[in-house]
Parts: C-alpha cells; sequence; structure tokens
C-alpha cells in the first residue's frame, strides 16, 4: 500500500470517526430526554398546571410553561420577522453589492449573533428597569427578539444572496421599483428560505432560557396578560431539575421532552412548507 | 430629424471603477430596424446596450458620462424616472429568466405593475402576447402552471412575451439565442424578424452569421470604441476599416504599428496642410500614419482627401468630445486626370 492510498484511508476513518462523535452524542441525549421523559408524561403533563403547594408543583402537570414557551416563541419570532426582513431587504436591493456600508451591517450582525443569550438578558433587563416593566411575558418577547434578530437578519440576508441577479435584472428590466420587485419576486424566490430561517429563529427562541430568566420571569399560572410574568419550558426544565426531589425532577424531563418534540415538530413543519413554497422557484 | 430617432447616443463614456469600457461613442440607433451590435467578448457591447435603459446603473462603481437620448430626452439625467424610461425600452436577457410564479402572471407581471387590473383586460393582453411570441398553443392548457417548468426555449419566448406585454417602443436583446437550442434559436430569430416593423430592435450577437441573417444596421464594437456602424448591406461587404475587416474575416485584431505621427489640430485651413503632405512624402509604402484631428467636419474632409489619393484609412476613432485620431495607410499614389 502506498502513500496516497495510506493517507486517503486514514482521513476517510478519521471523518468518519468524527460523524460517530456527533451521532453518538446526539443519541444520547434523546435517548436521556426519552428515556427519562416520556414515563414521566401524563395527560395531566399537558393539560393541567402544576399543583400542590410549592410553586415548582409536585403535582399536575406544565401547561403553563408549554403555553408560556409557545406564546413568548411566537411572539419574539413575530417581533424580529418584522424587524429583520426589511434590514435583508435592504441589504440586498438597495445597497450596492459590495459597500463598506453594507459590509460593516453584516459585521455587525456576526457579533450579535455570538453575544450570549445571558447578556440579551441583563440588557432586556436593563431596558426593562428604565421602562418601568416587570419581569412579564411582553419584557421577555422584547429581549428574546433582540436575541434572534441578528440570527434572522444574517439567515434571511443569505437566502437573498441566493437570488440570482439575473432575476432582479430581468424584474428591473420591466420598469419595475427596487419594492415591487422586493415584494412581488424576489420575496417567492426566496419564500422557501425565509420560512426555513423563521422557524431557525423561533427554534432559538424557544429554546433559550438565559434571555428569559431575568425578563420573563416564572409563573405557576396561565400566561393571561402581556404585562404579567409566564413560565417557560427551559426555564421549567432549570427549576425541576435543579430541586432534591425525584417527583419534581422526573417533570423536568418531561418538560425536556415536550420541548424536544415540539423543536422536532417545528423542524418538519418547515420542511413541509418549504416544499409547498419552491412550486414556482426558478432555479 | 432627432427627434425622429428613438435612440442617440452623445459622446457616452462608461467606467468599472478605474477601468473605462466604453469611449466617447456616438450614434443614432436607426427606427423600427433590427440593429446588431457586433464584436469580440469583453469589448463593452453589453454595457452598451444596458446603457440604454439605465440597468447598467445596478453594477458596483459605474460611472457614465454623456448623453443618451431617448425620444429626445437624456435618459443619463438623475431625475429621470427609471420605470417609465424601462417601460419603454424592453430586455430580453441571454438566459431566459422566468419569474417565480405561474406562466400567466409572468406575462402579467409588467402590465400589473403599470397599472392594469381588470381580470378581463389582462386575459386578453396575455393572450394575445403569448400568441405573438408563438407560445399560445404550447401553454394554453397550463396558463397557471409554474414557468419554471417549461423548456429552455418557451422560457426564452415567454421572456419575450413578457417584454412585449409591458408594450415597449424598443426591444434590447442581449445575446438573446446563446443559450438556446438551434431550433429554439431559429424560433426567436423568425419572431424577432415578424417584430422589427413594429419595434426598434438593438440585439447584442457574438454570432456573425445571425448578424447577418437578421441586421438592417450593424455596429462594430472593439475595446470600448465603435470602430464602425452602418447598413448591414454595406457594412458586411464593404467594411471600411482595417479592424473591422479582419474581424468580418475571422482574423486576430491586431494593433497598429505607428510609423509617424502628426497633429492637424492646430491648423486653420485644410489648404495649408503642407506638413501632413510633407510627412506623407517621407513615409515608404505601407507604412502607418497617425492623424490628429478636431472636429467632425475636418476629418470628413481630410479622409475624403486622403481617400482621393488612394491611401487607406485604416481606422476613424475619437478620442474626446472634439479630438480625432485617424490612422492612415500610405499606399501608391493614383493620378486622377
Amino acid at each position: 500500500m502506498n502513500w496516497r492510498t495510506f493517507e486517503e484511508r486514514i482521513m476517510k476513518a478519521l471523518m468518519i470517526a468524527s460523524l460517530c462523535v456527533v451521532i453518538g452524542s446526539l443519541i444520547s441525549i434523546l435517548l436521556t430526554i426519552v428515556l427519562k421523559g416520556l414515563p414521566a408524561i401524563r395527560w395531566e403533563t399537558v393539560s393541567q398546571t402544576p399543583q400542590g403547594g410549592y410553586y415548582i408543583g409536585k403535582e399536575g402537570g406544565i401547561l403553563n410553561a408549554i403555553l408560556g414557551s409557545l406564546l413568548l416563541g411566537v411572539g419574539a419570532t413575530a417581533v424580529a420577522f418584522v424587524v429583520s426582513l426589511p434590514v435583508a431587504f435592504y441589504l440586498n436591493l438597495y445597497l450596492k453589492k459590495n459597500s463598506r456600508f453594507s459590509y460593516t451591517i453584516r459585521f455587525l450582525f456576526d457579533v450579535l449573533y455570538g453575544v450570549p443569550a445571558i447578556v440579551y438578558g441583563t440588557f432586556g433587563f436593563t431596558l426593562m428597569i428604565l421602562w418601568g416593566l416587570k419581569a412579564s411575558l411582553l419584557a421577555g418577547i422584547m429581549t428574546v427578539a433582540f436575541m434572534i434578530i441578528p440570527v434572522m437578519a444574517r439567515g434571511m440576508d443569505e437566502v437573498l444572496k441566493m437570488v440570482p441577479f439575473e432575476l432582479k435584472e430581468a424584474s428591473w428590466a420591466m420598469g419595475t421599483t427596487p419594492w415591487e420587485t422586493a415584494t412581488r419576486v424576489i420575496f417567492k424566490q426566496a419564500l422557501p428560505g425565509i420560512v426555513t430561517v423563521i422557524l431557525l429563529g423561533f427554534g432559538r427562541a424557544i429554546g433559550d432560557a438565559a434571555a428569559v430568566l431575568l425578563t420573563a420571569g416564572f409563573t405557576d399560572s396561565l400566561p393571561n396578560s402581556l404585562l404579567r410574568p409566564v413560565a417557560t419550558l427551559p426555564l421549567a426544565v432549570f427549576f425541576q431539575l435543579a430541586t432534591p426531589f425525584p417527583e419534581v425532577q422526573e417533570r423536568g424531563y418531561a418538560a425536556a421532552f415536550i420541548l424536544t418534540v415540539l423543536i422536532l415538530v417545528i423542524s418538519l413543519i418547515s420542511r413541509i412548507l418549504s416544499r409547498q413554497f419552491t412550486r414556482n422557484v426558478v432555479r | 430629424m432627432e427627434s425622429k430617432t428613438h435612440i442617440g447616443v452623445r459622446d457616452l463614456n462608461v467606467w468599472y471603477g478605474p477601468i473605462k469600457v466604453l469611449n466617447h461613442i456616438t450614434m443614432d440607433i436607426p427606427d423600427k430596424k433590427i440593429t446588431a451590435i457586433i464584436g469580440p467578448s469583453g469589448c463593452g457591447k453589453t454595457t452598451f446596450l444596458k446603457s440604454l435603459n439605465r440597468l447598467i446603473e445596478l453594477q458596483d462603481q459605474i460611472k457614465l458620462s454623456g448623453q443618451v437620448l431617448v425620444d429626445g430626452e437624456n435618459i443619463l439625467d438623475p431625475s429621470l424616472e427609471v420605470t417609465h424610461l424601462r417601460k419603454k425600452l424592453g430586455l430580453l436577457l441571454q438566459r431566459p429568466q422566468v419569474l417565480p410564479m405561474s406562466i400567466y402572471d409572468n406575462v402579467a407581471y409588467g402590465p400589473r405593475i403599470h397599472g392594469m387590473k381588470d381580470k378581463k383586460e389582462l386575459n386578453e393582453l396575455v393572450e394575445k402576447y403569448l400568441k405573438l411570441a408563438n407560445l399560445w398553443t404550447e401553454v394554453n392548457n397550463r396558463l397557471y402552471a409554474p414557468a419554471s417548468r417549461l423548456s429552455i426555449g418557451q422560457q426564452q419566448r415567454l421572456c419575450l412575451a413578457r417584454t412585449l406585454a409591458i408594450e415597449p417602443e424598443v426591444i434590447l436583446g442581449d445575446e438573446t439565442t446563446s443559450a438556446l437550442d438551434p431550433i429554439s434559436a431559429q424560433q426567436i430569430e423568425q419572431l424577432l424578424l415578424k417584430l422589427k416593423n413594429r419595434y426598434t430592435i438593438v440585439l447584442v450577437t457574438h454570432n456573425l452569421r445571425q448578424a447577418k441573417r437578421l441586421a438592417d444596421y450593424v455596429i462594430f464594437f472593439y475595446l470600448g470604441d465603435v470602430i464602425e456602424h452602418g447598413p448591414a448591406a454595406e457594412f458586411f461587404t464593404k467594411p471600411r476599416y482595417a479592424k473591422t475587416k479582419a474581424y468580418l474575416e475571422g482574423r486576430f485584431i491586431e494593433d497598429f504599428k505607428i510609423d509617424g505621427e502628426v497633429s492637424l489640430k492646430l491648423l486653420d485651413t485644410l489648404e495649408d496642410s503642407s506638413q501632413l503632405q510633407t510627412i506623407l512624402h517621407q513615409l515608404e509604402m505601407g507604412k502607418i500614419l497617425k492623424i490628429l484631428v478636431e472636429g467632425e467636419e475636418t476629418v470628413r474632409k481630410v479622409s475624403s482627401s486622403l481617400e482621393n489619393e488612394g491611401h487607406s484609412i485604416l481606422e476613424v476613432r475619437r478620442l474626446n468630445s472634439t479630438n480625432w485620431e485617424m490612422i492612415v495607410q500610405k499606399q501608391h499614389v493614383s493620378y486622377n486626370i
């Protein structure tokens, strides 16, 4: 066996080994969640709020956290979408391709992308104090929206960058304004990608614990007002696993299981939706 | 007369960053004819074409100077509304670029943008232009299917229908058939011939045979200069300048080896041009002389007098708004009695 064949084999083996590490850890995480979470799931888990004494609850379920997480995730994603789509359009349609300004904006978003969630949490907390807000669904939505705006703006920016220049040109050549081109042509072409980015943002929003810890608070009751605290699944996992009581800890695993299932469902929906929207897409 | 031509170009210069890609282009494009723009790759043909509807502005670091007159109005004026201009000059791209929507919506896109809402009117319009583009019989049973499912030849005809539907006065084509199979290309060519009585058509093409088949008027670009332009019959049979001849014969286009240079710029009258005569006398047969001239009128006089003496004029090039450069090769002097 000569050196080149040997090298080839070694490198291939290394690649397979890293793949095994990744898949192995993923499977073990999923297995832990399923094995420990599934037995703890009962009908009450998804239909009741915590009952029985103190606030994390020995009985009842985690409906408060499920609803809270969904509301917070949907709210934050909606707010972030409304802000980031125009940013992405502006970067791609109004600025010249390699302008210094667009380069700077992209760079800033990349930096913001890397800022840890807890920093967004403290930032949101500072704003809350400034505006006299208490820990609430509203504050949580705003903070998480801040956190996922870089994710969504840059994600959609990349999606829009993939739209062929000729397509924009073809539309412009018809005498359209950039805005008409953006809404009638580019949006349609980029829709599958935009859907994927929205759900990516939603995934980050619903799965984050640190940003909501300081801003959304936690409560046993169902979310009933924008200005009241809400429970979220990641925090439910955190608080319940931190208790010394096995029956409460079990519920933490149940919450983790439900969170995982939610994210799985979202990914599947995003796949199906993007496939729906690729019907008209030009390649 | 000038208001009669749709498109007139006056001293157009275009730079990409520091690189100048178009040099002092000045010409009129004839109405209701097919004008072919020919020349090697990268010599500014597409840039020129896209300057006519200002689509060139989308490129990075582009700079333009001079005037492009469309119906007597300088379209390079920044205050001009480009949407209106582009409605007047429809553009067909090299690769058919259908929009991500149904066949029907592709054709209705332009009219809708420009304010047509009535469903019945739109239906009629879509049918009319799909028929004009010879596509109706192939797609009338699937108007609401995605346009991207059509074959590439059909897509280009759809693009043509889409362009016609904005009811332009001019059709610009950027190598419109080069991405197509021969049969689709032929269909597009026939369509263009059919349309030329109604529209002014300007086509960029690499394909000399296509230019011969289609063109009524030809413009030859080389490295950002217009070397020669004129009616097709004359252009292809009796090209005036050396580079045009080389290009038409498929020869490599060489730069001239300049053997002498003279400036006639400071002279008051041409009769006084003894300097030119002396230099010509001193040159050997076949040597090349570069003459700098001021003003278009002078260029005409100098070239006719030199041609009368039997010298051949290899090239006439505009240097800037007033100055010209003539490249002349000394030949045997023929005496006319």
